[in-house]
């Protein structure tokens, strides 16, 4: 069971956190200020943390930057309530790997974990993805559905691309809109919806099942079923 | 500055007003001094006619040819006139042609404006006479010249007439220098004013220390504009604190849902239900985020970390986006830039979410077989990008109001959406000093301007 420390110091936020991410079989610890966040990140095995930008004793940016520096490699999703963008460069800068900005909603927070959790598991480098009979050649950017080669745009491949590498992971509007035109602010439910609608005529022939499910209120999710 | 600028300038009016009353004092001045003098002088010369009629009076009839022809010779200036006429009027003696037909013969001395007329003079002479009747039966005609008095008139007119534009000239150029000053500081004021009219409410008019007039109006607008920033300050406050204190128990009321959700079995008829209220929940949570972001945007004061922003590369971004959204709802989209566009000054970030909201607003509210462009030109100041589309349009009455929160245009009540998106935009155009213009194209659609003019500071 992946193992997922919380650092955050209010009580209601980090009961949040920690039930819906129960609820999602990890097993969660919580640490409420800074110091003791650190130190249970550094000794303890962690697959990813949450981290509080603004904590007391040890600030979120200090902490994520002292673990680099001790060499845990383990991922971090900030979480603040600055939604600034040179706050979020920041706190990618000083190793953050994802940022999350307060209000969030618990699904988007835990499908950013997860993608934490497969990143963290992944081999460095592939040529290739598969899902079920769709296949990407990422060199090569040229992707196949059983063996017949599908015409995508380069938004389209970069589109499928995310969703082949967070396969069986729901994937919200935000975080598909980040990592794919690396935008950060909502673009509204319908932009990404008419893209998401396009790609899936696309990769998608009559006939086959389909790849891209809609997940109501939450996101989409690409799955072999 | 302009020299109508200058004539419009209150102090040059004043001036005017005042050289105006000036010149018509001295008129008056100058007329009381020559109605004066020539008073003086006619009493002179009347008292003089009065003598010489006396003298005549007494002396004997015989020896009145030789006074008079003595008195004669002793008008070395020859401005003396007399005659002597019997009862029917004609000439006895002296050198006047005929009695004067306007003399009254009441021995009293007159003023004769058509003159007298000399026996061997050409034209009639302008004269003061008497005319007294002798114990003989016989009248005495006496009159002198009043070429001295006319003369004497006619200098201070002259003098009037000269010194009328010497007290005018320096009136007007005195107006001219005085009203500059003023003017310069008014266009000071003028620079000082635009910032706080594109809503930088910080500024202040300059006061300099001469604590002058104009200076007084400017310290009362600096205390009206920081009464005004205070209750923005405290409105915006309000607005703030509303969307901070809400949002944490209603993202609590979420999760709240959520976890109820996955409690109850999906063929439940509350899963329905709960789905339901959190699609309201996540629709009150986005308009918070909205607000937020929107007072986060106002309190950006981060120009200096400012980059280039290619305006040509991020529509190309915009179009590449929004493009398959205009499609899907049967509308044309179309780009149209020119070849190259100076970089403007910005957050390449911040620009691409204000066109994104105008482009996503242009789509959202125009009917299917509709059209929306994507134009930039070139202009003097900068570049322009109006985003024009075939939809109802915004009222003129609604065009100020849109960029406001929550506003939403008569025509905008029917679609979904926050009212919250102009005013994001127009946040950040003023982060950027740029310009938001909100009119109608010929086809009576709306078309909404971004001006990326530099900032004038």
């Amino acid at each position: 069971m992946p193992r997922v420390l919380t650092i955050e110091d209010d009580t209601v936020t980090a009961r949040e956190i920690v039930a819906e991410l129960t609820r999602r079989g990890l097993s969660v610890d919580w640490a409420d200020n800074g110091r003791a966040g650190f130190e249970r990140a550094r000794d303890g095995a962690y697959d990813a943390i949450t981290l509080d930008r603004m904590l007391p004793e040890l600030d979120g940016l200090a902490l994520v930057t002292r673990l680099r520096e001790s060499g845990v490699q383990t991922p971090v999703l900030m979480i603040s309530a600055l939604s600034d963008v040179d706050e979020r460069v920041r706190g990618l800068r000083a190793g953050g790997d994802d940022y999350l900005t307060k209000p969030f909603s618990p699904d988007e927070m835990a499908a950013r974990v997860e993608v934490l959790l497969r990143r963290h598991g992944q081999a460095a480098r592939e040529t290739t993805l598969r899902v079920a009979d769709l296949e990407l050649d990422l060199i090569g950017r040229v992707a196949r559905r059983g063996g017949v080669e599908l015409e995508l745009l380069p938004t389209e491949f970069r589109l499928l691309e995310f969703l082949v590498r967070q396969s069986g992971q729901v994937l919200t509007r935000t975080m598909i809109f980040e990592a794919v035109w690396g935008y950060h602010f909502d673009p509204g439910t319908n932009v990404i919806e008419v893209h998401i609608g396009r790609l899936r005529r696309k990769i998608d022939p009559p006939g086959s099942a389909a790849l891209i499910r809609t997940v109501r209120g939450s996101g989409y999710l690409l799955e072999a079923d | 500055m302009k020299l109508t600028d200058l004539w419009r300038s209150s102090s040059s009016r004043l001036l005017l007003v005042y050289g105006g009353l000036f010149a018509l004092w001295c008129a008056a001045l100058v007329g009381v001094i020559q109605w004066n003098t020539t008073r003086y002088l006619s009493n002179v010369v009347d008292i003089k006619l009065d003598n010489i009629t006396g003298y005549f009076r007494t002396i004997d009839r015989s020896r009145l040819p030789e006074a008079m022809a003595v008195t004669q010779s002793l008008d070395l200036r020859d401005v003396i006139s007399y005659g002597l006429f019997d009862g029917a009027g004609r000439l006895l003696e002296g050198n006047l042609a005929r009695i004067p037909p306007d003399l009254p013969l009441d021995e009293k001395v007159h003023l004769l404006r058509d003159g007298v007329q000399r026996v061997q003079g050409h034209h009639p002479r302008r004269a003061r006479a008497i005319a007294v009747h002798l114990t003989s039966g016989e009248l005495l005609v006496l009159a002198r010249d009043t070429s001295v008095v006319d003369a004497v008139g006619a200098i201070i007119q002259r003098a009037a007439l000269w010194g009328l534009p010497l007290i005018v000239l320096p009136g007007l150029v005195g107006a001219l220098l005085l009203s500059r000053q003023p003017l310069r500081r008014v266009r000071h004021i003028e620079t000082a004013v635009q910032p706080i009219m594109r809503g930088d409410l910080r500024q202040r008019l300059p006061v300099s220390p001469r604590r002058d007039e104009l200076d007084l109006l400017a310290g009362i607008v600096n205390t009206m504009l920081a009464e005004i920033e205070r209750l923005m300050g405290e409105v915006k406050g309000v607005c703030d604190n509303i969307a901070h204190d809400l949002r944490t128990p209603l993202t609590r009321l979420r999760a709240q849902l959520h976890a109820l959700q996955h409690e109850t079995p999906p063929a439940d008829a509350r899963h329905a239900l709960i789905e339901r209220t959190i699609a309201d929940a996540d629709a009150l949570l986005d308009r918070f985020r909205a607000l937020l972001r929107i007072s986060e945007l106002e309190d950006m004061h981060r120009r200096a970390g400012f980059d280039q922003v290619d305006l040509i590369a991020t529509l190309k971004h915009v179009g590449e986006i929004y493009a398959p959204l205009a499609e899907d709802r049967q509308i044309s989209f179309s780009l149209e830039t020119p070849a190259a566009v100076p970089g403007v000054r910005g957050d390449p970030h911040l620009v691409f979410e204000a066109l994104s909201n105008l482009v996503d607003n242009a789509i959202k509210f125009t009917p299917p077989q509709g059209k929306v462009r994507v134009r930039t030109t070139l202009e003097a100041q900068g570049p322009r990008i109006d985003v024009i589309d075939n939809g109802p349009g915004i009222r003129a009455c609604d065009r100020g109001a849109v960029v406001q929160r929550f506003y939403r245009g008569a025509t905008a009540q029917a679609e979904a959406g926050q009212g919250l998106g102009l005013a994001i935009v127009a946040a950040i155009v003023r982060l950027h000093s740029f310009r938001l213009e909100i009119g109608e194209c010929a086809g009576g659609g709306a078309k909404v301007s971004l001006l990326c003019w530099a900032a004038v500071d």
